[in-house]
């Protein structure tokens, strides 16, 4: 109940922001193949920034950064959080209404603008520790060697440590939905020492 | 962390974002001084440990091209499926029957007509219905964890979830029925990865179901890797093949009633196997081989072990590498030339671990009831091209209706097609 009205309380909050950013909320089952348009996304995405930052401010703790995010991952998980299969209480609410081609267009934005470029407080040990086990498990082979990803794949390089560490471990606990269930795969039976250890290297490219 | 979200609620819309997400900061700041990194190079003997523990890193996976596909959750238009590209041998004719249901996977069908399909990630069951030459869809269920598996006896139409089972009685007759939750009599284990079901009921009236292995390559836990069976209540669980992979579809042979099911092999290892399998259970319990013995006989290169194929039993046919040969029904129609009789149709869903693309059609096998001798054929072709490597289609399922047409769904564009031959 309480996770309901916190939800709740979020997406009002959301709304009245959107409304203020001259959000359409316009439902269409349309959808176009075609990648979105970060002109018009750049309207539709502007009260993402308050928690996920920007190309000049680091997100929120515990948040993802969005900038420079690969197009697909984003259309793949707004369209998951529109539709509730992946729940987010900080999000629930949020993409009600969003039609998509506002939820390509706001990905394309994001996908657009300049990627996180560090983070501080590099600790040298544990980010050779990390190194080593992302080459045995082959973290590169997807997100590709320098951590950008690909397609569907997310660019994790300097995203926040403590935001990496949580959905690792969401994914490895089956509570994290993704386009598939390979996150889950590779991390089966991995342990948080480890977890932390990848998140630390995977923050400090 | 209640606390938290109590003052998040009781202050303004603003310092409700800022408190929220420093407090949620702070706990979790906490919880990670609690746990503490532990901070030394993993050793070789640490990395070969990961390893052992469903991790690895052989040579292939420096192949950046090797990651999955992503599936499409958005309506794909009638006009963007080129059904006209699809190939089939002469005499058969391949149409667009139903569309609009994105992520569309493995068919059930009811005994008045009624088609059910069950979805992975979009978390559907879709409905479908015959409407005089017209097909009509509605979503019947939504929200669940990968509702892939569906089968329907007795009147009463079961769907299988990851984490959860349902049964909807009657639903032919009173479609608004509530399902019944099955969830505590089945019993499942709650890994995701591998765990999406296949279900079907075979000539014994049990429900057969998949409880696959819950990675790429592990030594599966007691309660994974296998096919099993119940009584359809849920009660009188039994193993009836162990070391399986992940099998997403199985079938009875018209004459024998055996078993028979697809196993998808384990990936990173080549670019040209182990290939996937096609497997008759002769002997209840029967070991497959998982993880130590793949296809026709190849050891594991993870997973070592002296004489690793020794009482394995190898498959009837070998389905192609990285093929992902998913649903799989025999023919038993009358529709078809009589060459095809008890013969099988394979929806190979295609490949992703695979630098050049193999799979994305649907095959046929033609093998003695004993399993020898068997042939594979593909049989409805043309969504993948082979000269530019991209495909627009892939099949994961097939379903013999009862005109003796076969219908074949494509996740990929949440389409499912007819496929009907006339002489």
């Amino acid at each position: 109940m309480l996770r309901f009205d916190a939800a709740r309380r979020m997406s009002i909050i959301c709304r009245a922001v959107a409304f203020v950013c001259g959000v359409a909320f316009a439902a269409s089952a349309v959808f176009a193949q075609s990648s979105g348009d970060p002109r018009r996304g750049a309207a539709k995405a502007v009260a993402c920034g308050s928690c996920h930052g920007s190309p000049e401010r680091p997100p929120l703790a515990g948040m993802p950064s969005l900038a420079g995010q690969q197009e697909q991952f984003l259309v793949l998980q707004i369209f998951l959080l529109r539709e509730g299969l992946r729940e987010v209480p900080q999000m629930a609410g949020m993409f009600n209404g969003l039609s998509d081609p506002d939820l390509t267009d706001m990905a394309a934005h994001l996908a657009s603008q300049a990627p996180p470029s560090g983070n501080a407080g590099r600790d040298p040990k544990l980010h050779t520790r990390g190194a080593g086990l992302s080459k045995a498990m082959g973290c590169g082979s997807c997100h590709l060697n320098d951590y950008r990803g690909q397609k569907q794949v997310p660019r994790i390089a300097n995203q926040r440590e403590d935001y990496l560490a949580a959905t690792m471990k969401a994914y490895r606990d089956n509570q994290r939905t993704g386009a598939d269930t390979s996150m889950t795969a590779v991390l089966y039976k991995v342990t948080d020492s480890e977890i932390e250890a990848l998140a630390h290297y995977l923050a400090h490219q | 962390m209640k606390s938290i979200l109590q003052s998040c609620l009781r202050s303004t819309p603003l310092k409700a974002l800022a408190s929220c997400a420093l407090g949620l900061a702070g706990a979790y700041a906490l919880a990670q001084q609690l746990v503490g990194p532990q901070t030394n190079p993993p050793s070789a003997k640490e990395v070969e440990q990961r390893k052992s523990k469903g991790g690895y890193s052989p040579e292939r996976m420096k192949n950046p091209n090797l990651s999955g596909h992503a599936g499409r959750m958005t309506v794909t238009p009638p006009s963007d499926i080129p059904v006209d590209k699809i190939k089939v041998p002469n005499g058969f004719k391949v149409e667009l029957w139903a569309h609009g249901m994105p992520g569309v996977r493995m068919m059930a069908r009811g005994s008045k007509g009624t088609i059910w399909a069950g979805t992975r990630i979009i978390g559907r069951v879709y409905e479908i219905k015959d409407k005089g030459g017209v097909r009509e869809h509605r979503i019947l269920a939504q929200k669940l964890t990968q509702p892939n598996g569906v089968a329907f006896q007795g009147g009463n139409l079961y769907v299988m979830a990851i984490n959860r089972v349902f049964r909807y009685d009657g639903i032919e007759d009173n479609p608004g029925v509530k399902p019944v939750e099955l969830t505590a009599q089945f019993k499942l284990p709650p890994d995701v990865h591998h765990n999406w079901k296949f279900i079907a009921f075979g000539p014994d009236s049990r429900l057969y179901v998949q409880v696959g292995s819950p990675c790429n390559i592990c030594e599966p836990s007691p309660e994974h890797g296998q096919i099993r069976r119940y009584i359809a209540d849920g009660s009188g669980m039994e193993v009836v093949a162990r070391g399986v992979r992940n099998s997403v579809g199985f079938d009875f042979h018209p004459q024998t009633g055996e078993l028979w099911f697809t196993d998808n092999g384990r990936d990173w290892q080549a670019e040209n196997g182990p290939q996937d399998e096609l497997n008759r259970v002769s002997k209840f319990g029967q070991f497959f081989g998982f993880p130590y013995c793949h296809a026709q006989g190849i050891p594991d290169m993870d997973f070592k072990k002296k004489d690793p194929c020794k009482g394995v039993t190898l498959p009837v046919a070998l389905m192609g590498p990285h093929a992902a040969a998913l649903g799989m029904r025999f023919y038993s129609g009358s529709m078809f030339p009589k060459e095809y009789a008890n013969s099988i149709f394979v929806a190979r869903h295609g490949s992703w671990n695979r630098s050049s693309l193999f799979g994305f059609d649907v095959a046929n096998v033609r093998a003695n009831a004993d399993g020898k001798n068997a042939k594979v054929t593909p049989f409805m072709t043309g969504f993948m091209d082979p000269k530019e490597n991209k495909f627009w289609g892939r099949p994961a399922d097939v379903l013999l209706m009862p005109d003796g047409a076969l219908l074949v769904s494509d996740d990929q564009n949440g389409a499912i097609y007819r496929v009907s031959y006339k002489k």
